[in-house]
């Protein structure tokens, strides 16, 4: 058994986990945090997407002892108690999920460009969502969200952002 | 996944010992960005599955890229991500930003390496074709020390490198005289992310811009053969040949020749041989742009 | 108090009834005009076009929505089911004692252990786990409920199947000859024909300036819901199951539950929750009766979710279909008859494969006026994945057929394919293929509406067109 402290939300978490265990079992089922899904296990459909150390990755590529001592950043961490983040308020407004399952790792993926790429073109948006794939909805509506979000920083520059 | 152990290593040193240590009684297979091996061991079979992974993400030595006197270095630990964002790659090699770029989708790309992508060496490696048209080496640390060996020859036959059980690769080195050599890549898949390539060609060359002529062109190929090849007729056609449309659709033509493509559930033998025709001449072209481009600049 | 006054309440009641006896009968039914319960075509409630925000759209957004596989029970144990992997074969023995030994496995279940092996939507071919024949490389022959998934899944190796491999018949056109043994004897490998006869085909083709033939194929599809399959088990102490699933047709699932293993429906609760997607492919049970028998074994809630492999090998697909369709028409491009044969590639086990028949066979001809139509629509066995529901039951494999087929006669007769479909089209009022009058028909306005928005008359999306205008 390894002994993993990760941060997770912003909260120092500790976990007893087998060395084989991945980063999305040990969030799923040591941490309840089950918002990240697992649709492939093997990294195609990047449902499990989170965040580690600011970057967007498949978390059933990663093995929790990997994730030691890193931040982590999963769907249940973006919105606070007072607001949703910008994301979750235009995808809902938009109705951009369906089913809902890719949501998260959608959503984990369309922060991961916003954080880098405050201002996407489509075919930017296109190739951030590349690895996150959905067979419910065609993505046009989390591309209009998206690029929503984009505009509304845009216009509102000074506007404090959630996350 | 089966049940296995996991030993860090701190650093490169502390990699290359528990390789030799663990590889002489037990199966052991080394972890980097995890794209490619924990892909494999999720459904493997009991026959299949290592008994201890030794994790060597964090081995800080195997990172970096920098100009050495030797050329440039790339890290072996180098992720996808950073070779696009690389400000000397940018510079140096748009084509290798290319190649990274056509590797599976971001999350993989923050994740997987370029030495991960290569010692996993499919046929249709991504990242192999741009850097052996470049006459890239190799670095390799084992307990007996380092040694060297040309790219090409590193990539032995599918899945299969020329890694002894206790060696890692440990750096990429695009040699001085090609620094900044114009070089293009494509990839044809049948989607345009998160795809196996078909098909893979990069081309390399120096312009003699007194007669026009092509220079050292190097035409490498992927997907076609067991492991990434030159297509050697192409080259010495190219050799000395005024840089024209016809001669860059001749190269195309004896490049497909060069092949030795399969036929399978993605394309046909002849259609991949097509591919290659097409694209040769297409990745010729783009290096030539790259080339005026470049003189323009000066 | 009630004045007792028996005879006259008596007789009061008598004549009461006497002149209920005598009341005039009610007059003879009318039949309604047809015309009255019609609705007006495009007639629209109040809710269409009004924007809503989906009640499940905040829960998503937050991660908040529980799945089946997000969902833990106390002492919940993980069930793997192990598959065939050989297309067809006897099952001449399963050992399933050294997977019983290791430590963290608490129940293993094979085919014998099911009360009743059979069940589906229409017919009865499908084993909840193959018990003396494999059908398909997806087959399940045996389950185990361990601890944790990894032990599981390991314990499936250490359960020994012995095979006796039969030739599969994969080409469903091999299938259909019927000389080849049934895969499922004594039942036929065609188990299920459909036909369609209207007006008089071989008179139309007689008639015809030209007969076009055209062979059209199409390939097996999954569904590939992001969330796999799941189902979870747990018992009361009444003896009740409750089995949480991502089952669609719970109350189909219901009976299915009930048959197999043996209780009554009463003593069967199944729910459904948010499910990943389903496109037809979770319309029948799948886990539900192995993680019911399970957890009653161990007397512990089981769950057990289906891996991506599993989702490709062992639950439903869209049928391949083998299409030749026989065109006549006039020289202008009317058609005149049709005739059409249609082989289903229908997998292993039936299921959906019914409703498919019927749907492709009925739809098989167009949304096109065509008074001579013979459509002959066959599904046979074959050892391949079980072929069942996907959005459509049929229709979108006919489409790509009758649809390539227009473009082929049009571009023979120097028609432009836009004109011979309106020529052709469905109206108000036309006969379907089964002669039933059709309203609300918009083929023709949808047609050219589309023709207008992609810029049909600047060569847009025609053979002959430019790559130019607004791509989606």
């Amino acid at each position: 058994m390894a002994e993993v402290t990760m941060t997770v939300n912003g909260e120092r978490r500790t976990a007893h986990v087998a060395p084989e265990t991945t980063l999305l079992r040990m969030l799923r089922d040591e941490l309840q945090l089950t918002g990240s899904k697992l649709g492939c296990d093997v990294g195609d459909c990047g449902a499990c997407t989170v965040m580690v150390d600011g970057k967007s990755v498949n978390s059933c590529l990663m093995l929790a002892v990997q994730a030691d001592g890193r931040e982590v950043l999963t769907i249940e961490g973006l919105a606070t108690k007072e607001q949703l983040h910008p994301l979750q308020q235009l995808f809902e407004e938009k109705g951009s999920l369906q089913c809902g399952f890719c949501g998260p790792g959608v959503l984990m993926s369309a922060k991961a460009l916003l954080d880098e790429n405050p201002d996407p073109t489509e075919p930017e948006i296109r190739d951030a969502l590349a690895g996150n794939l959905c067979r419910c909805t065609g993505y046009t509506k989390m591309i209009e969200a998206i690029q929503a979000v984009a505009q509304l920083r845009h216009e509102r520059p000074a506007a404090k952002s959630v996350a | 996944m089966r049940a296995f152990e996991v030993f860090s290593a701190k650093d490169s040193q502390h990699a290359v010992a528990l390789l030799a240590q663990h590889a002489a009684t037990s199966k052991v297979k080394v972890l980097a960005g995890g794209t490619d091996l924990l892909a494999d061991l999720k459904f493997a079979p009991s026959s299949h599955a290592p008994a201890v992974v030794v994790d060597i993400s964090r081995v800080d030595d195997f990172r970096g890229i920098r100009k050495t006197k030797e050329g440039l270095s790339i890290g072996s630990l180098v992720t996808h991500t950073e070779i696009m964002n690389s400000p000397i790659i940018r510079d140096l090699f748009p084509a290798l930003v290319d190649a990274a770029h056509t590797i599976g989708a971001v999350q993989t790309r923050n994740l997987g390496t370029l030495g991960g992508n290569l010692v996993t060496a499919v046929p249709s490696v991504d990242s192999g074709p741009t850097l052996v048209a470049l006459d890239a080496v190799v670095t390799i640390l084992g307990s007996g020390g380092k040694r060297h060996m040309p790219l090409a020859e590193f990539f032995v036959g599918p899945r299969k490198t020329a890694l002894k059980s206790d060696e890692l690769l440990a750096e990429i080195i695009i040699p001085t005289e090609n620094l900044g050599k114009p070089t293009h890549f494509l990839k044809f898949g049948l989607r345009k992310g998160q795809a196996l390539a078909l098909v893979n060609v990069a081309s390399s060359i120096w312009v003699d811009w007194e007669k026009t002529t092509f220079k050292a062109a190097r035409v490498a190929l992927g997907a076609v053969a067991p492991k990434v090849i030159h297509a050697t007729s192409a080259e010495s056609f190219l050799e000395g040949r005024p840089i024209t449309r016809e001669a860059m659709e001749e190269a195309g033509k004896l490049a497909a020749g060069d092949a030795r493509p399969i036929s399978d559930m993605r394309a046909s033998a002849e259609y991949r041989k097509d591919l290659i025709a097409v694209l040769t001449r297409r990745t010729l072209e783009g290096a030539y742009a790259l080339a005026q481009a470049k003189r323009t600049e000066k | 108090m009630v004045e007792k006054k028996p005879a006259v309440i008596e007789k009061e009641a008598q004549k009461d009834a006497l002149e209920l006896l005598r009341a005039p009968a009610p007059a003879p039914l009318v039949p309604l005009p047809i015309e009255v319960l019609v609705p007006e075509a495009r007639q629209q409630t109040p809710a269409v076009r009004q924007r809503a925000t989906r009640s499940d759209a905040r829960t998503h957004g937050l991660g908040q929505t529980k799945y089946i596989d997000d969902m833990y029970l106390p002492g919940m144990l993980f069930a793997k089911i192990k598959r065939a992997g050989v297309a067809s074969a006897r099952i001449v023995s399963v050992d399933t004692k050294e997977a019983e030994a290791m430590p963290g496995v608490v129940a293993v279940i094979t085919g014998r252990d099911i009360p009743c092996n059979t069940f589906g939507p229409s017919l009865k071919d499908q084993p909840v786990l193959a018990d003396e024949r494999v059908f398909h490389a997806g087959d399940g022959v045996a389950a185990v409920a361990a601890v944790t998934e990894q032990i599981a899944t390991e314990a499936l190796e250490k359960i020994h199947v012995e095979y006796e491999p039969i030739e599969p018949v994969l080409d469903p056109l091999a299938s259909l000859k019927l000389e080849t043994p049934g895969l499922h004897a004594p039942s036929p490998n065609i188990y299920g024909h459909k036909v369609i006869k209207k007006g008089d085909v071989a008179k139309a083709f007689a008639e015809s300036y030209r007969v076009f033939e055209g062979s059209f194929r199409t390939q097996m599809v999954e569904h590939v819901p992001l969330e796999p399959h799941s189902s979870l088990a747990t018992w009361d102490p009444n003896g009740r199951v409750t089995i949480y699933s991502t089952l669609g047709r719970i109350t189909l699932g219901r009976a299915d539950i009930s048959r197999t293993l043996g209780v009554p429906m009463s003593r069967v609760r199944i729910i459904a929750t948010i499910v990943g997607g389903n496109f037809g492919g979770k319309n029948e049970i799948t886990t539900e009766p192995v993680v019911a028998l399970l957890s009653k074994k161990t007397g512990r809630p089981v769950k057990c979710t289906f891996t991506r492999p599993e989702e490709f090998m062992s639950s439903t697909t869209r049928h391949p279909l083998i299409m030749d369709y026989k065109t006549g028409v006039t020289k202008e491009g009317r058609i005149l008859g049709r005739q059409i044969r249609l082989v289903l590639d229908g997998g292993a086990y039936c299921s959906w494969s019914e409703t498919t028949l019927g749907k492709a066979c009925i739809l098989s001809a167009g949304p096109y006026k065509i008074d001579n139509l013979y459509a002959e629509a066959f599904v046979v066995y074959t050892n391949k994945t079980m072929t069942g529901a996907m959005r459509g039951f049929g229709a979108p494999q006919v489409c790509f057929a009758y649809e390539s087929q227009m473009d082929d006669m049009a571009k023979a007769l120097g028609i432009d394919p836009l004109e011979m479909r309106l020529m052709n089209a469905l109206e108000e009022g036309s006969l379907s293929p089964t002669s039933q009058k059709l309203h609300s028909v918009v083929v023709k306005e949808s047609l050219l509406q589309a023709a207008e928005r992609f810029g049909w008359k600047n060569g847009n999306g025609s053979a002959n067109g430019s790559a130019n205008g607004s791509r989606t």
